[in-house]
């Protein structure tokens, strides 16, 4: 004779979902940093140098293809804006690390476009982080 | 005695809070998070661009110099391909050098392109160079 098994309910534990959820708000919250960057229409440069950047980027600025420059996704007006604004920035710097300026510009713009923006980067005393694609 | 009566009909609520819904909106923040989040990592190269005083012509003559006019590559002024002139670079040995001798002069003319250019400045970097812009005469 078969013995009736006897059929516990089986109930999965949520009462700690909430808790689970809301501590991995706050790991989110901690860990990241909202975007500062514009999506703006760029082809990027290609080289087989480029790695992946390690360094912690203190500002943003960008050249879409139409020459409009961006610092921090905010339009400016020209490279001294660049330069003044990144003054700002970097005015209680102390060391190296905390120099870094990340870089994008569209390939195909003319020199007198991209260099003002670099000796600006250069002059304000930021380290240039240039972005480009890895050619494989 | 009406509103008496009112008051004892009144019914006793108790004060809990409603929390069966809270797992829900932080499931909601979660996903705002992740999608707001940028984990990656952008590709770049590091140029250190020094600024300063402009260097006088005395100053500036044996100082190994990389011209970009249009698509061409000349360096010290012999015209180079992309891998000539990392090759060059590379023989200069300028990882080895103290930093005043590892500068690099980069000039370049107007039809010059970002891509170009952007090649020019990462051999240079990958090779230890210190990239010193030079400026037209206004």
């Amino acid at each position: 004779m078969k013995r009736k098994k006897k059929r516990r309910p089986v109930s999965v534990p949520v009462a700690s979902m909430g808790d689970i959820a809301f501590l991995l708000i706050i790991f989110f919250m901690v860990c990241s940093e909202l975007s500062k960057e514009k999506d703006v229409p760029l082809v990027l440069p290609m080289s087989e140098y480029v790695e992946k950047v390690e360094a912690d980027i203190v500002a943003r600025v960008q050249i879409d293809e139409a020459g409009q420059i961006y610092l921090d996704g905010v339009g400016v007006a020209g490279p001294k804006d660049i330069e003044w604004g990144l003054r700002a920035m970097l005015a209680n710097t102390v060391s190296d690390k905390q120099r870094h300026v990340q870089f994008k510009c569209d390939a195909a713009l003319p020199r007198d476009t991209f260099e003002p923006v670099l000796q600006a980067i250069a002059e304000a005393g930021g380290i240039v982080e240039a972005v480009g694609e890895k050619i494989e | 005695m009406i509103s008496r009566s009112r008051k004892q009909i009144k019914k006793h609520r108790d004060g809990e809070i409603p929390v069966g819904s809270f797992s829900d909106i932080a499931f909601l923040l979660i996903i705002y998070f992740i999608v707001a989040t940028s984990l990656m990592k952008v590709k770049t190269i590091q140029a250190d661009l020094p600024s300063g005083e402009k260097a006088t012509q005395a100053q500036t003559e044996k100082i190994p110099i990389v011209n970009l006019r249009g698509s061409e590559i000349f360096f010290n002024d012999k015209p180079v391909t992309l891998i000539q002139l990392e090759e060059r670079l590379a023989a200069l040995d300028l990882r080895q050098k103290d930093e005043s001798k590892r500068i690099i002069m980069l000039e370049s003319t107007r039809d010059t392109s970002y891509e170009a250019y952007f090649q020019a400045l990462a051999s240079i970097s990958a090779e230890g160079g210190i990239v010193a812009i030079v400026e037209e005469e206004k």
